[in-house]
Parts: C-alpha cells; structure tokens; sequence
C-alpha cells in the first residue's frame, strides 16, 4: 500500500493487491485526511471496492472527476474533496 | 496496440470458458440424459456468476460497508432480490408444494450466523462472493474457499454429530412458516396452500415488510442525515442563501416529507447495477427451484443420490413404456449404480436451490477420503449428503459453473486479474475468516444462501434469525479490522497526519 503526494499537490493511493474492505476503508480514511476541494488518485484492482468508493464518495459529497481502466483489472479514480 | 491485443485476448478465453461449458454438457448427455440434471445446476451457476460479477453482489459486502463506510448499495439490493424470489417463489411452491422449504429456527441459527458473520468480515467476501471473486482471478478468495471447504468438512467429521445432539435435535422449532403461522397447518408437513396464501405469509409479510422495516432503518440511521443536509445547502444555494446558515432541522431552510422520500429513493436507487443484478439473481433462483423440480419430476427421481445408487424412490413407478425387467428409467445411467453405497439413505445433497457450502463441504470430504481419512462415520456425510466424486456432485457443479460465469463476465468487462496475496496479514485474514465461515456454515446449517437469502425469501423466519448472527458478528468484526487499520494509519511508515 503506497499513499505519496504529488510535487502538484495532489494525493496518490495505491491499494491494489487488497481486497475488501481494505481498499475502500483506506480510500476513505485518506481522503477524510485532505482539506476541501484537494485531489487524490487511487489505483484499486478490486471490483467490488471501486462500486463501494463510488457510492460513499457520493454519499459524502466528494466528487469523483475521472474513472479509468489504465489496465486490466486495475480502476483509477480521481476523486476530488 | 497491446490494449487491443488485451481485449481479443479476453474474448477468445471468455468464449472458451462458454466452448468448454458446452462440450462438458455433451459429454454428461453421452454419458447418460439423467446427467442433463447435474448440467442445469451447472449453468445455473454461471448465470449466477455472471450476474454476481455484474453487481458486485456479496453479502459480507452489505453488511461491512454499511457498518464501515456508509455504503447501502448491496444491502438494498440484498432486500430486492430477496423480495423478487418470494413473489416468484410463491409461484413455483404452488405448482410444486414437496418444493415447500421449511428450516428449523433455533439458537444454532442465531451462533452460526454470528460466526459466518464475524468471518466473512475478515475473509473479505461470503461464501458466494468469495466464488464469484475467485472467478476474477482472485486467489485469496480461493484461499478463503479452501478454507471454509475444510473447515466444514473437518468440522463436520468431528463434531457437528455431537453439536446437533446438544443444540440442535430438541432444540428448535420447527415446521414453522408465516404462512401456517397465518392459515394454520403448523406440525403438518404436508399442508397446502394457495398462490395467495403464499403471497400473503411468505411474500408479503415475510419479506417484503420485514425487508422494508430494515431499509427505513437504514435510511435513518445512515443516509438520512448526510442526505437532508446535502439537500438543504442545494435549497439554500437555489434560494440564494449562504449554505452555512442551511440545515436539515432549523435554519434558513426547512426539508419535508417529500424530501425524505427523495432521500428514501436516492438510497435505494444508489448502484443502478447492483439493483438490477438482485433482481435478476431473485428471477433466476426462481426458474432454478421450478426447472429443477421439473427435472425431478420428468427423470423420476426425488434425490439424484437416488440416479446415483440405481435405486429409483419407492412408489415412484418407471415411465410407461420401460421394458420389463428394467429397474431403473431409460434415461438413468447403463450400468445402473454409479456409487451403490452413495449415503445410508441413497442421497447426496441436492438442494435443488441455490445454495453453496454444503457442496463445498463434500467436496473437501472427499478429498480427505481420498487421501485415506474416515469421512463419512458422521450422519452429515454418512447418512445424507454422501461424499460423491466431484463431478458427480450436482451442487458442486453450481458453484464450478458460478466461478466460470463470474471468469466470463469479468474477462469482458477487463477486469480479470490474477491477484495472489502479497502479504501474510492477507492470507491470515483469508485463512481465519474462512474457517470461521465453514464452522459458521456447519453450526448454522447453512450459509448466507442457504441458511439466510434462501429461508428468508421462502418465508421461514429461520433465515432471519441467520441474518441476526451474521449482523451481529459483521459488526464486531468490522470494528477489530477498523481499529487495525486506524493503528496501521498512526503508525510512522504510513503517517496520514499531513501537514498542507
């Protein structure tokens, strides 16, 4: 598990090799670190967690501005606080 | 280029996963047309697969990320299908009353759940997420389910017999369902009833009021709030007042019932995709007890145990047309008694629902047998369920089928990964919560599936008196591996304490 910050000011996590509930539980807990309107990318290679983000992201306010497939089996989402 | 190659790639292995699907469907039809029973619970299992993928449908998912992060979606979608198998349900009991599941309701329900619940957590999927995960290439949900086959088949060699005898026979009530409840008929099995009836006792009362009571609950304890003042600071923005001075109880804004009933709504319709999969497994569960039952009826068998001893059920004459010295039907197979010493009472498990540990359970027997162990002086394996080759094992081939199904599904949609563990503390949790799920199923008499989703939905309070355990055990578990992860976050290699 890797979470470093970008020379841009944005966060990256990185959960793969995790199933549930690992990813989303970090996923959350990372961004409650952040302020208002910050950036974290999050690379996850576990279906289920990318649905349970999504909907907590939703659920929380937190906006998620970009969702890719960089390869198979592995999500990234940027998801804005 | 490559991602192209990636793509056509998958097709070609997602279509052999359907070529290789077919080909075994000849060879059992070759073998003998009864086998055309073990193929239906087969593809079953696929279509299963296929749709668990699609919603990313698990039950210790419902649970834990209600309880960890607020998530509802699979939850919900666990009530949806549950109330779409009743309606359909109430149908095929109708048309097939010996088809009339009814479990025993006891304290076993109540500590087997609590101990499937308690793993599943830890595990990181229930018995069937952890099938349809391990068709994603997931190899610590197969982890998780050689361990929970192990664990019940141990469990069951050793000390279900003396479980049962002290907590279980004597113990229970039984013979019970909402709908005898109602329109009597409790402690006679053999009572009928109408499609309404059903509908009114199984259906309606059963589920879906029970259901609906569960999702209010939800909708207050975990989305009300957040949703009203999210819903308020949108009122106040439109009205043009600062979003600050918007609340959900005072304020400049005030929300209504309509708003609740938006808020309600916008819980239930959260995950589009895990809605749709719940109420297509509920269709499907359905069409599998009324296809099923049906093969019973047309292949003159009440137990495939029964195909497999040679031994047709007593009173149950051979089709007309069968030679006379014919013993068992035509369609059964040539050399009569495939395993002639199948269990005491000539069955192995065959449910003829969906179900998924028993099966599980055999199959680990067996392989233990195999290797020269005692696995069938118990009555689980010895009397009933017997321990069958695998391929002979009609549930088994549900839960093959439902890896490959959910394999299929994943390999088009790009998200086939082979996923190994990367570390012990995965495995552990892999290796602990399956074992505490396999006890758990034993304990229980059944899993999410069988001893929950299925009796719920078939009226029997039993499945809910499940469905408290695993509540009752996700919640404990949820709150150990959230106390891991909070020390693991405070830790210094992983410092969240970010200084902006």
């Amino acid at each position: 598990m890797q979470f470093n910050k970008n020379d841009d000011g944005t966060y990256e996590l990185d959960v793969t090799g995790y199933v549930c509930p690992h990813p989303q539980l970090y996923t959350l807990k990372c961004m409650e670190k952040l302020q208002d309107g910050m950036i974290m990318d999050v690379l996850i290679d576990n279906p289920s967690s990318v649905e349970s983000v999504t909907q907590a992201c939703t659920g929380k306010g937190y906006e998620i501005l970009e969702k890719t497939n960089p390869k198979a089996g592995v999500t990234a989402l940027k998801i804005q606080k | 280029m490559a991602e192209a190659t990636q793509n056509s790639r998958n097709k070609i292995y997602a279509l052999g996963i359907v070529g290789f699907l077919l080909i075994l469907s000849v060879l059992y039809y070759m073998s003998a047309p009864v086998y055309l029973y073990i193929v239906a619970y087969m593809w079953f299992g696929f279509i299963y697969g296929i749709l668990q993928q699609y919603g990313r449908f698990c039950f210790a998912s419902a649970f834990r990320d209600l309880i960890m992060v607020k998530v509802t979606r699979m939850f919900v979608g666990i009530m949806i299908g549950l109330i779409t198998l009743s309606v359909i349900n109430a149908f095929v009991v109708t048309i097939y009353p010996d088809k009339y599941i009814i479990e025993s309701i006891g304290f076993h329900g109540l500590l087997g759940g609590l101990l499937f619940g308690f793993g599943m957590v830890f595990a990181g999927g229930c018995a069937t997420g952890s099938l349809y995960k391990t068709g994603e290439g997931n190899m610590i949900s197969l982890t998780v389910l050689l361990s929970l086959s192990f664990s019940q088949a141990i469990f069951a060699a050793t000390a279900l017999d003396w479980f049962t005898a002290h907590f279980i026979t004597g113990h229970t009530l039984n013979d019970i369902t909402v709908t005898k409840l109602i329109f009597g008929g409790v402690g006679n099995p053999t009572a009928k009833y109408s499609f309404f009836q059903h509908l009114l006792g199984d259906s309606i009362i059963n589920t879906f009021l029970v259901g609906l009571i569960l999702l209010i609950a939800v909708y207050f304890i975990v989305v009300r709030k957040p949703f009203l003042k999210r819903r308020a600071k949108q009122m106040a923005a439109v009205a043009g007042t600062t979003a600050d001075a918007a609340t959900a109880d005072g304020g400049t804004v005030k929300t209504g019932f309509k708003d609740e009933l938006a808020g309600f709504w916008s819980m239930i319709s959260a995950s589009r995709r895990t809605s749709i999969a719940a109420i297509l497994i509920g269709i499907v569960a359905a069409a599998q007890i009324f296809t099923l039952a049906w093969m019973q009826n047309h292949y003159n068998f009440t137990n495939f145990g029964q195909v497999l001893a040679g031994k047709p059920a007593v009173g149950r004459p051979l089709p007309s047309g069968s030679p006379v010295a014919a013993k068992t039907p035509a369609s059964w197979p040539k050399d009569q008694a495939t395993f002639p010493q199948v269990s005491k009472n000539n069955t192995v498990f065959d449910p003829g629902y969906w179900y998924i540990t028993t099966q599980e359970a055999m199959f680990a027997g067996w392989t233990l047998q195999s290797a020269g162990l005692h696995m069938d002086h118990n009555s689980y394996f010895g009397q009933s369920n017997g321990l069958p080759n695998p391929w002979m094992s009609p549930a088994l081939l549900l839960s093959v089928g439902l890896i490959l199904g959910a394999s299929f599904k994943a390999l088009l949609a790009r998200e086939f990964k082979w996923k190994f563990p990367k570390n012990k503390e995965m495995v552990i949790y892999a290796v602990g919560g399956g074992t505490l799920m396999g006890i758990g199923a034993r304990v229980g008499l059944g899993c999410n599936i069988g001893a929950f989703y299925g009796p719920a939905a078939f009226g029997n309070p039993s499945g809910w008196v499940f469905a408290i355990g695993l509540g009752l055990g996700a919640y404990l578990s949820a709150k150990i591996i959230n106390y891991f992860a909070n020390r693991r976050l405070a830790a210094d290699d992983m410092d969240f304490d970010i200084k902006l």
